[in-house]
């Protein structure tokens, strides 16, 4: 299958970009910008020696949650609670780290598992509602993010909030409880912890039998209840494992810089929203996910980069990652339509 | 008139060219009488020569039929015919003029209409909105419906049709809604009648009643070609016969003349024995147990206290029009469905309420009745698909770790011992025929040895080729001492494989026949429920 797969999937993409940068060009000329100039700017921001670090500080929280919402996906549910499971963990991890009468290190070790704990319970919330209930777990999940993200508000605006600030945050937490920094930028050691979930989520995909069963349940769900696979308990699985990768999101968000949770800063960037729509695009396959986010926040900094240097708003970065997905959405259709030979 | 031997083996072993036989009556010259007439239709698609010169000629008032495996080209040279497909070569010709059809718009025009299989009805209106809808008749604008009404009651008679007018189209049975879609096609002065696969949704009693109506539009001059793989069907019904194979017209035969093994020797390129009945097997103790299992329903209970027991080297089958109960009795054996009351063992372990797994481990394998939406993932590779069910055990899983290459030796084995035609066993599913996707599945479930194996219809829609060899694996997996459930709408394949036979009628066994004492007609009896009774 690895043959047909890539002789399929990679040329719609292929497709995808290039028209997609032949449309967003047009689109810039016709706004008297030099697309060459603005596309160079682009790349520069991403991968140029300053916004390297800034892409993958970006890329951390948006491959996190891009797995948080793969791993449901690649047995066909959609977690759409992935907001309120990142900011529980986010609140919790905070609230631990600055309540934690530990030592440092033990504490940030805590305050992430709790984080995780946190994430991990919410999301099974949402499982145990389709299992017991019969509230399908799109509904559920969605429904039960409002409640926990408007709990972390109040948590930030009032028990936990820090005193004499204006601002809807908590304390900042003490130096020992700090993600350690990588190099002199933004980037800290949240990046090692998304990537031991991108292995472990490629290799159990990929190489156990728990793996083998997420795949046929997700394409086939009636195929894996009749060959013997127990669906709500795996779904409940599933979510916890969700929950808890998106919990992780939250807590490397608040034990990274500003140190602190503030009311907003983990939603306000989209971080969720554009996890999924990179899990959706690679089907929820654990390298492809993590391409996908990666080249979503590249294109994120890369935009922010060309802001700087041109006079093109970064807005433009949005256009043409919508242009990508349309395209590859059109090109997919062609390819499923021509075997019928209608014409 | 002899042909030149060389001529008949460039055609292929089996081909068989006979003399173009319309009806006594119908004409003088084959060609200028036609109702229908194809000539040398080719069609490619990609990698594939659908159809590579085909000639089909069908005289006015013929019934006409068109068999074929699955991938023959027989779908593709109707949908030529119908306008949905332009030939890459060939001429068509409607009452001798010849056509080139764009659209199917066109193809109605002249004369031609389709049934499709899935039929294209709206269920809330009723028969006659359903009828003239697009045509309907006109009074000073607005749609006049006491004439659509006297237009469709009076097809109904002429045609004996028997249906009523104004019946809602969500109310009617099958059967009936299949004759809506014949209506609308008379209505539209349909002069050639194309079913494609008509009887498959049928029940028996239905299939008698649609044969009698088309055998009345034949008697009106009306020419019917109906496209099928039913051997049986085909004797019953048609005055001609074209045998198509490998894109390829393979025999055209008249009917009377020939004999179900010469069509099916047509169709596959070699002799097949059909309707073989095989010899008892040894019996030994009981394997799957059941007492006074019951699901219930809304009103009746769908199965309604069934005993039964199926012995280890035993083929037990099941039989009934559908919907009496036995979708329902073997969900519920197998773990698919909750049982509202009594017990079921597999092999002395009570698993009435186990679920899936566990009955899988006590002993239990199951060739469901639908292949692409339970047996299988089709769009998965054919070697993820064999390996459900044994990923967790060795040889494909080691230390809590799974083998690709232990997937792929397994697959490669079982296509292997099944005769899976199969590429790569990393080609997806849906590529295979469905002979081959049932060969997948019935090979998974056979490999894991199990005491019972419970399969509901496992030649629908296969190719008589492969129906052959499925039930002899299945009798050799009988005579291993293994116990078999057999769920079958096709009552030959019942007969003709059952140790034991129970009839079921309205969720409850009605009756049960030995083997000796099993033919059609009187399983047919039972089945209608003009019962001998249960005794």
């Amino acid at each position: 299958m690895p043959r047909a797969i890539r002789g399929v999937l990679f040329s719609p993409i292929v497709f995808a970009l290039v028209t997609a940068l032949a449309i967003g060009a047009v689109m810039l000329a016709v706004t008297g910008a030099n697309p060459l100039t603005a596309y160079q700017a682009i790349v520069t921001g991403a991968l140029g020696a300053d916004g390297i670090g800034n892409s993958l500080t970006q890329a951390v929280p948006v491959t996190g949650m891009a797995l948080a919402l793969a791993i449901p996906l690649r047995a066909g549910l959609v977690n759409l609670g992935g907001d309120g499971q990142l900011v529980l963990g986010g609140i919790t991890a905070a609230a631990v780290g600055l309540a934690s009468p530990l030592p440092g290190p033990l504490t940030l070790v805590l305050a992430i598992l709790a984080g995780m704990a946190a994430g991990a319970l919410y999301a099974a919330l949402a499982a145990v509602c389709e299992n017991r209930f019969g509230v399908p777990l799109l509904v559920s999940s969605l429904l039960l993010s409002y409640p926990a993200m408007s709990a972390a508000s109040y948590l930030a605006r009032f028990p936990l909030k820090e005193e004499g600030s204006s601002l809807p945050q908590t304390r900042q937490l003490p130096d020992g409880v700090h993600l350690p920094s990588l190099g002199s930028g933004t980037l800290n050691a949240g990046l090692f912890l998304v990537a031991a979930v991108v292995i472990a989520y490629a290799v159990i995909d990929a190489r156990t039998p728990t793996g083998f069963e997420i795949r046929m349940t997700g394409r086939n769900a009636r195929f894996a209840t009749y060959a013997g696979v127990d669906r709500p308990r795996l779904t409940l699985r599933l979510m916890a494992v969700s929950g808890a990768v998106a919990g992780l999101v939250g807590s490397i968000g608040v034990l990274s810089f500003p140190y602190r949770f503030i009311d907003g800063a983990l939603i306000t960037p989209n971080y969720t929203w554009t996890g999924l729509l990179a899990a959706l695009l690679a089907g929820a396959a654990p390298l492809g996910t993590l391409a996908a986010a990666v080249f979503f926040a590249a294109m994120t900094t890369g935009g922010a980069g060309m802001e700087r240097v041109t006079e093109v708003p970064r807005e433009i970065t949005t256009v043409l990652q919508a242009l990508i997905i349309v395209f590859l959405a059109v090109r997919t259709g062609i390819f499923r339509r021509q075997p019928r030979g209608d014409s | 008139m002899t042909l030149p031997p060389s001529d008949d083996g460039a055609r292929g072993e089996g081909a068989r060219v006979a003399a173009k036989t319309p009806r006594p009556g119908a004409g003088t010259g084959a060609s200028a009488s036609a109702e229908v007439e194809m000539r040398g239709i080719v069609k490619h698609f990609p990698g594939v020569r659908a159809n590579d010169g085909i000639d089909l000629t069908v005289a006015p008032g013929e019934i006409h039929a068109l068999m074929g495996e699955n991938g023959a080209g027989k779908s593709t040279l109707m949908s030529i015919l119908y306008g949905m497909q332009r030939p890459d070569a060939g001429t068509i010709l409607i009452g001798g003029r010849e056509v080139s059809f764009t659209s199917p718009t066109q193809a109605i025009a002249a004369g031609l209409g389709m049934v499709h299989q899935g039929f294209k009805l709206f269920p809330s209106l009723s028969v006659t909105d359903n009828v003239v809808y697009g045509r309907e008749p006109r009074r000073r604008g607005l749609i006049d419906r006491a004439a659509a009404r006297r237009k469709v009651a009076e097809l109904s008679e002429r045609f004996g049709l028997g249906v009523d007018p104004g019946a809602p189209v969500a109310e009617l049975p099958v059967g009936v809604r299949q004759r809506v879609e014949i209506l609308k096609l008379l209505y539209r002065d349909a002069r050639v009648l194309i079913l494609d696969e008509p009887t498959a949704v049928l029940t028996p009693a239905e299939t008698g009643a649609l044969f009698d109506v088309l055998r009345g539009l034949a008697a009106h001059d009306r020419t019917v070609l109906i496209v099928t793989h039913k051997l049986r069907e085909v004797m019953a019904l048609s005055d001609n016969v074209t045998v198509l194979r490998d894109g390829r017209v393979a025999a055209r035969l008249r009917t009377a003349a020939t004999t179900p093994a010469e069509i099916a020797e047509a169709m596959t390129g070699r002799a097949i024995e059909l309707d073989r009945r095989y010899p008892a097997g040894a019996i030994g103790g009981p394997v799957l147990e059941v007492t006074g299992l019951t699901v219930r329903g809304e009103g009746r209970p769908l199965v309604d206290r069934v005993s039964c027991t199926v012995r280890a080297g035993e083929v037990v089958g099941i039989a009934g029009v559908a919907g009496n109960g036995q979708t329902e009795l073997i969900e519920a054996l197998v773990g698919l469905r909750p049982p509202d009351g009594g017990r079921v063992t597999v092999d002395g372990r009570d698993v009435t309420d186990a679920p899936v797994a566990a009955r899988r481990a006590a002993g239990l394998a199951y060739v469901p009745e639908d292949r692409a939406e339970v047996g299988s993932a089709p769009d998965a590779s054919i070697g993820d698909n064999l390996a459900m069910g044994f990923h967790r055990a060795e040889p494909l899983t080691v230390r809590g770790l799974l083998r690709p290459a232990a997937v792929r030796a397994h697959a490669r084995r079982l296509i292997g011992e099944f005769g899976v035609k199969a590429g790569d066993p990393a080609d997806p599913v849906s590529t295979l025929s469905g002979g081959n996707h049932q060969k997948v599945i019935l090979g998974r479930e056979m490999a894991h040895d199990a005491r019972l194996l419970v399969v509901e219809q496992p030649t629908r829609g296969v190719d008589i080729g492969s129906i052959q060899n499925i039930h002899a694996r299945l009798i050799g997996y009988r005579d291993a001492g293994h116990a078999i459930l057999l769920v079958s709408a096709e009552l030959s394949e019942i007969i003709g494989l059952s140790d034991r036979i129970l009839v079921m009628s309205e969720g409850r066994i009605a009756t049960e026949l030995d083997r000796g004492e099993a033919d059609e007609r009187r399983l047919g009896l039972a089945m209608a429920g003009a019962a001998e009774g249960p005794a």
